[in-house]
């Protein structure tokens, strides 16, 4: 099993060897950070461009982190002070970044598809860090090595994703990614913001959480957006928490080694109960630093397959 | 087509001859072996085991990737899948002696070294090798050898000690080996 990709799009690409290589590349990253030197020459004389169209913190410090442990040059490119907001399209500002010797691109973008557009249209390697609503593959990646590396396996895993999957790109993502490997994937939250249509692909829909998650090895609950609330998804965050946040009591009714995940940032007390979020199933800071790792394979997996 | 240099039945006294040399260079107690990914490896465990029958103690085990430190990526068509590192002691103030299956540009010991450096500093490294094909690039050169082996740039060298084929030591064209990869 080889990598040939220059870039990381969406894991519905990869097959699922190419993504179990990803995962166990990551494994041997993980031990760099665990190291007294945190880093490895991989990626000397590389520069890397973040370039976030949209705001970001966690996911653009661990890239940042990542590509330093790799010893890349970085520049971080910010659409605030980009000349996107001079009338500039998002091609040219890229070619014109590219003309600078840049081999990898780090973006994050708002419109789904971005990424893949300039993809075509670069040589160098383009790593998606979110589309919209369409995918966040390093971020599914860093849930199912979690899962992996806590369970053992993915196959036949039943995975729980409770909240706005509507509007999620980490739903999306870690669905293609966990069906791909065989587990069995769940959505659950209010109709509104869980649409049917993912039975098609072999999702089970389901809008009541106890249904949801009652045999689940994993249960990954999605960040609530207040703003949904004032579009009319729900009626108040209040009545979200009450029906869908994963509190101690449905925590009791669950499998005894249930993995809580969640992709942060979290509101506490809203889809999940602090004392949830901070207790003993609770993988969410594992989930943050394996994210290095996953990050850091996929920039030297990408990196090797950039031709200069 | 493939040409047989070392037979499976000429290996056992190849590498216990290895085994006996580092024996006699008299190491401090402590020292440890560092096998290279991929066949560095397997050849560290059996030098380790000759090791065992002269003296009666067999030293610890490491085991070493040096994709991280290669000099070519995004130069090779693929990059090697990522093996496993361990190195379950400290190597601080320890002889180490690396072991890898074949010396030849000295590129992979070069990496070897700095990937060793990250992780401490070791009284002294020293290098054994199954095959020595004598043409380094770089100012490198094995302590202990197996044997030694001149063979034109176009060829390379192939050491197997268990998996699919033959063991043995075989050397073939560069061509054949890389249609014999793809598959």
């Amino acid at each position: 099993m080889q990598w040939n990709r220059k870039d990381l799009l969406e894991l519905y690409d990869l097959t699922p060897e190419e993504i179990e290589l990803i995962l166990d590349t990551a494994a041997e990253f993980k031990k760099v950070s665990q190291r007294r030197v945190k880093k490895v020459p991989a990626l000397r004389g590389k520069t890397v461009v973040n370039f976030f169209v949209e705001p970001s913190t966690r996911t653009r410090v661990s890239f940042e982190l990542a590509e330093q442990r790799l010893s890349a040059d970085i520049v971080n490119v910010q659409a605030s002070a980009s000349s996107l907001l001079k009338g500039e399209s998002l091609l040219d500002t890229i070619k014109n970044i590219e003309s600078l010797q840049v081999d990898l691109v780090v973006m994050r973008h708002s419109a789904p598809g971005a990424q893949a557009f300039i993809a075509r249209h670069l040589n160098c390697g383009v790593i998606n860090a979110g589309d919209g609503a369409h995918g966040h593959p390093t971020q599914a990646l860093l849930d199912i090595f979690t899962i992996r590396e806590k369970l053992g396996r993915i196959k036949d895993l039943k995975v729980t994703i409770v909240g706005d999957i509507l509007h999620s790109r980490v739903a999306r993502s870690n669905m293609w990614g966990l069906l791909k490997l065989g587990a069995h994937v769940t959505f659950a939250g209010p109709s509104t913001l869980v649409p049917r249509e993912f039975e098609e692909v072999g999702v089970r829909v389901c809008h009541n959480l106890d249904e949801a998650v009652a045999d689940a090895d994993v249960v990954n609950m999605l960040r609530i957006q207040h703003e949904r609330q004032t579009l009319g998804f729900f009626p108040s965050t209040g009545e979200y928490s009450r029906f869908y946040g994963l509190k101690e009591e449905t925590l009791k009714k669950m499998k005894k080694d249930v993995l809580v995940m969640h992709p942060g940032p979290i509101n506490r007390d809203v889809e999940l109960a602090s004392s949830v979020a901070d207790g003993e199933h609770s993988v969410i800071l594992e989930q943050v630093t394996n994210g290095l790792a996953v990050r850091m394979a996929v920039l030297y997996l990408v990196a090797g397959c950039v031709k200069k | 087509m493939q040409k047989l240099l070392m037979s499976a039945a000429q290996m056992p006294e190849v590498i216990r001859q290895i085994a006996q040399e580092i024996v006699d260079a008299g190491f401090s107690d402590g020292y440890a072996l560092v096998g290279i990914h991929e066949e560095g490896v397997p050849l560290s465990e059996r030098i380790a085991d000759e090791i065992e029958k002269i003296t009666g103690h067999r030293p610890p085990l490491a085991k070493l990737d040096i994709s991280m430190y290669r000099d070519d990526i995004g130069k090779t068509k693929h990059l090697p899948r990522i093996r496993e590192t361990v190195i379950p002691f400290d190597i601080n103030d320890r002889a180490l002696i690396l072991v890898d299956d074949v010396l030849s540009s000295g590129r992979t010991i070069r990496a070897a070294l700095d990937a060793i450096n990250d992780y401490g500093r070791p009284a002294l490294i020293r290098l054994a090798v199954l095959i020595d094909r004598g043409n380094p690039e770089y100012p490198i050169r094995a302590d202990y050898v197996g044997k030694k082996i001149e063979l034109p740039a176009d060829r390379c060298v192939t050491v197997r000690f268990e998996g699919e084929g033959d063991p043995g030591v075989f050397d073939e064209l560069w061509l054949d080996k890389h249609l014999s990869d793809k598959e």
